[in-house]
């Protein structure tokens, strides 16, 4: 990596101090807490409906993103961070293999730039890298513009995987649909796909309460609950409900239990028996050996894999030591 | 020939290392994708990147020795829980889980050799027929004013058919010499191996190097009876040829020796149709030919200081000499038949005088011994060895170049076979010494190598011949190409000493043998189911094993021989004396010939027979008639060398 080992070393010899720190939360992503709220657009309470694996369309893209972060350095107590984000789209034709269909990724340098001596934040302008300045809002101890940074490469994450989804969207075959690790609804021309799903693991957002929420939550492994309209925090309106793709009995109340997003349609209704069908089906291969297996889908699972195999092997957060590691 | 013109192939691969597989100067491994011409055996050449300044980076050869393939399956449990246990549904799974083709290769050759480097992480591509050629270290020896490239079949791989050759100065010396070839009866194609290759040797021996001929052993069936006859080939066999640019034909001067039936008079051969019966030439030895290399005869109990002394004293004292046997009889001993009449007389006198077990110095108990073993040897090999003393043998002297002698021994006692083998490599060398043979190399072409030089077993006198020719012949001039089932089974420095190693399909029982320990075990299941013409061959300029596909032989087949030519049935005996001088005089009339012979003992006709085959008089039926009428006359004696007696003065010689 020509390019980080350039702006990382230039900040140093412009009087910056090296670090190498990677936080526990910059793997991945944080859901969104809050109660949201939701209108039934199926039936009149929330109704359980069985689901039996069925094959699905013959193409298939499926798209997720990733986004990787350290600090690299310190101007005085101001943390500079250098953070990754990349998304792809896989597609998966009639010989089942799945192959990039659309890729891309970006190299980010976070800091607050008003925060830095002249010679660093000049080091930092010309590196090459895209620029994101955190304003000196956050200023004081370093926990704080950490948030800040992680908040800004998630952000960065969101605006490259809908460029690569809207992207890979506008090309879709005829009888081709686009499945995305996520919100469908942080884009209007994704909620407005006629053959795009979203498709959420975490369950942070509450859409029911009382004996909904205990049907939504408590479906058996098999099944789908009613479609329902979210309501609260969601940019663009679609549709949604709960699949189940696994018996939680013995686990988790959560194990197994996807949300997925389509089209605010009438014929998302009539289509949400048909698309768990396949979608349950996805099941096999397991998703192993990631811990959230239960919830996610292989070939969501594939891309990710793909995506860590091209990302700067510096980011990625060593668990323990952070000597270097021997395989032996 | 080797094309250098081929187009460069976009890469098929890509090498990686890890701490737990990491690339080393002699191995590396590559991934490629599922969908590939790769296979074990295939020739690969990897490139790394140029580097910054321009210089073009190292190049790195390999053959593969060994693949992988696995899936991001953590655990086979995760397959049988997405499958919900049942396998049909494991198979209608909607995505294809990611897989990966690794392969382990064995380093050939690294450019530039020095300093020696791990491989380095580059792109992987597919050998073309150039790259075959430097990663062989066939360059050495293809090229230059005197190139010494001997073909040996075809490395094949994707599509890509590229020519290996041997070097002329490993395989038949003087650098390295011998050539062995093991594998499963009837599968691994060793016969038709050794007939092709010594076809390229006769075609391509470099001139510089001199004259070269073969002598083959032929020991079973009638593997080796036709090869002066063209055999049916393919246009795919016929194109390989022309890609190894050897010339598909028969041999175009081939000898056959064989020995007579019990009758003396009928060929011993399955080579007797009248059409090829005539191109065969008798194999016949007197006393004198048997006592030079008694030993063979013997077994190790057998061998003891008195037999042996007994022995050189007949070659020394009495064979073609007028000698007295003390009981007042003189004879002169020619053949087994006037040795015996000795043995009768001292056995006799002793017996008659009562006095001693003693004469000149020998028990009777080792002269009775030698009698037995001797005459053993005229009743079980009647045919090769004559009672008359009247021989017929190779052409020592005037071996020509680039000629086959094929001697015929399928049906010969294996005591005879033993003394064939002992006695026609030992005069082999001996001429060869003396640069008298008239060529500069031969090649020995044994089948059943681990007969005559067993792993185990008694030093039996063909097994110590064998060794020396294996550890010194290569400075004869005389190279010995082996065959056998399992190499295991043969004696390690003759199979050692072979400096160009083959292998057809081989057993699995015999691959676990130690001797394959350096064989992955993909090359040994390679080996285990390797197709009829397909070789692994191990020579001194090769690094790793290489397998090749080599063309059938351009010579009919034995048993398409036998079938082609059936073999006469044996010929009354004034039919077979009439035969035997047509071959010599097609103008002979037969009638006369069985006028002449029909009153006579058939040992004297067989003596007659004998002269005229060794004269080859210009009127056959004369000297036929001349030598019938009298005792024919015996070879002079031969000189011996003689050790004087330390006491001249004393009169006792013994």
């Amino acid at each position: 990596m020509r390019g980080k080992a350039a702006w990382t070393e230039r900040i140093v010899d412009a009087g910056a101090v090296p670090a190498a720190f990677v936080p526990a939360a910059s793997g991945g992503r944080s859901d969104v807490e809050e109660i949201a709220g939701a209108e039934l657009v199926e039936e009149e309470r929330v109704a359980v409906h069985a689901v039996a694996p069925g094959g699905g369309p013959a193409t298939v893209s499926f798209l997720d993103g990733i986004q990787q972060w350290a600090v690299v350095g310190y101007d005085g107590v101001v943390p500079i961070v250098r953070g990754y984000v990349a998304a792809a789209a896989r597609r998966r034709g009639a010989d089942r293999r799945l192959r990039v269909a659309r890729e891309a990724a970006r190299e980010l340098a976070v800091a607050p730039l008003a925060l830095l001596r002249a010679g660093v934040r000049r080091a930092l302008e010309e590196s090459g890298a895209a620029v994101i300045d955190l304003g000196a809002e956050a200023a004081g101890q370093p926990g704080r513009l950490l948030v800040a940074a992680q908040q800004a490469v998630n952000a960065e994450r969101v605006r490259v995987e809908t460029e690569v989804a809207e992207a890979v969207a506008a090309r879709l075959g005829a009888e081709e649909w686009l499945v995305v690790d996520g919100l469908l609804s942080e884009s209007a021309k994704l909620a407005g796909h006629p053959r795009a799903l979203g498709v959420i693991k975490s369950h942070s957002a509450q859409y029911f309460e009382g004996a909904d929420l205990q049907t939504a939550l408590t479906c058996p492994g098999g099944t789908r609950t009613s479609v329902f309209r979210p309501r609260g925090r969601a940019r663009h309106e679609v549709y949604s409900w709960y699949l189940r793709l696994w018996p939680w009995e013995g686990n988790d109340l959560l194990f197994g239990l996807l949300r997925i997003e389509a089209r605010a349609h009438a014929s998302t209704v009539a289509t949400a028996t048909g698309v768990s069908s396949w979608l349950l089906a996805e099941r096999a291969p397991l998703a192993t050996p990631d811990a959230r297996f239960d919830r996610l889908l292989y070939p969501i699972h594939d891309v990710e894999t793909y995506l860590r195999s091209r990302a700067p092997r510096d980011l990625l957060l060593t668990a323990g030591s952070r000597l270097p590691k021997t395989g032996t | 020939m080797i094309d250098r013109a081929s187009p460069a192939s976009p890469p098929v691969g890509r090498v990686v290392a890890t701490e737990l597989k990491p690339a080393t100067p002699y191995q590396f491994h590559f991934w490629t994708a599922q969908e590939t011409t790769v296979g074990i055996g295939a020739i690969v050449r990897v490139e790394e990147q140029s580097k910054a300044n321009g210089e073009a980076g190292r190049v790195v050869f390999g053959v593969v020795t060994d693949a992988f393939a696995y899936s991001d399956l953590a655990t086979p449990l995760h397959d049988v829980i997405g499958a919900e246990g049942d396998p049909a549904r494991a198979a209608e799974a909607p995505t294809v889980r990611q897989e990966i083709r690794l392969w382990t290769a064995a380093v050939l050759r690294q450019i530039p050799e020095e300093p020696l480097q791990p491989v380095p992480l580059g792109r992987v591509l597919v050998a073309s027929d150039a790259d075959v050629a430097q990663a062989l270290r066939m360059d050495a020896y293809l090229t230059g004013a005197a190139p010494t490239g001997i073909p040996i079949g075809l490395y094949t791989s994707g599509g890509l058919e590229s020519p290996v050759y041997l070097d002329a100065d490993f395989l038949l010396g003087p650098e390295a010499a011998h050539l062995n070839i093991s594998g499963v009866s009837g599968l691994a194609t060793k016969t038709s191996a050794v007939e092709f290759l010594l076809a390229s040797i006769f075609q391509h021996f470099p001139v510089h190097k001199g004259k070269i001929a073969a002598v083959c052993f032929n020991v079973k069936g009638p593997d080796l009876c036709f090869l002066d006859q063209a055999g049916t080939l393919s246009d795919e066999d016929r194109r390989r040829y022309e890609r190894l640019g050897v010339a598909p034909r028969a041999f175009e001067r081939v000898r056959y020796y064989a020995p007579f039936k019990a009758d003396g008079v009928n060929l011993n051969t399955l080579r007797t149709h009248p059409d090829l019966a005539p191109t065969v030439e008798p194999l016949v030895w007197g006393l004198a030919e048997v006592l030079d290399y008694a030993e063979v005869l013997l077994n190790r109990d057998d061998i003891d200081a008195k037999a042996d002394a007994f022995i050189d004293f007949l070659s020394d004292r009495v064979l073609n000499r007028d000698f007295e046997d003390g009981f007042g009889g003189t004879h002169r001993v020619q053949s087994f038949a006037d040795l015996d009449r000795l043995f009768r007389a001292i056995i006799g006198g002793l017996e008659d005088a009562g006095r001693s077990d003693m004469w000149r110095t020998h028990h009777i108990a080792t002269i009775r011994k030698v009698r037995n073993r001797l005459s053993n040897i005229s009743t079980r090999c009647k045919g090769l060895v004559a009672d008359d003393g009247q021989s017929s043998d190779l052409p020592w002297g005037a071996f020509a170049d680039r000629t086959a002698y094929i001697v015929d021994l399928a049906n010969v006692d294996p005591l005879g076979q033993d003394l064939v083998f002992a006695r026609v490599v030992s005069k082999l060398r001996e001429h060869l010494e003396r640069r008298d043979l008239g060529v500069e190399a031969v090649v020995v072409f044994v089948d059943e190598l681990n007969k005559y030089a067993p792993a185990d077993g008694p030093d039996t006198y063909v097994k110590k011949m064998l060794l020396d020719i294996s550890e010194r012949g290569r400075y004869l001039g005389l190279v010995l190409f082996a065959a056998e089932q399992f190499r295991s089974q043969v004696h390690r420095r003759v199979v050692g000493n072979a400096g160009t190693q083959v292998f057809g399909r081989m057993d699995m029982d015999e691959l676990a043998t130690p001797g394959y320990q350096v064989l992955s075990p993909a090359t040994k299941i390679k080996l285990a189911t390797l197709p009829i013409g397909e070789l692994m061959i191990r020579h001194p300029h090769f690094t790793q094993p290489i397998f090749v596909r080599f063309p059938r032989p351009a010579v009919l087949r034995g048993r398409d021989g036998v079938e082609r030519f059936p073999p006469a049935a044996d010929l009354p005996f004034a039919e077979a004396v009439v035969r035997q001088l047509v071959r010599l005089d097609r103008g002979v009339r037969p009638n006369l010939v069985k006028d002449l012979i029909a009153d006579r003992d058939e040992v004297d006709v067989r003596r007659a027979l004998a002269a005229v085959r060794r004269a080859r008089p210009d009127d056959v039926t004369a000297y036929l008639r001349k030598a019938l009428g009298s005792r024919v006359a015996v070879d002079a004696p031969r000189a011996r060398p003689v050790v004087p007696p330390l006491n001249p003065i004393s009169e006792e010689p013994y």
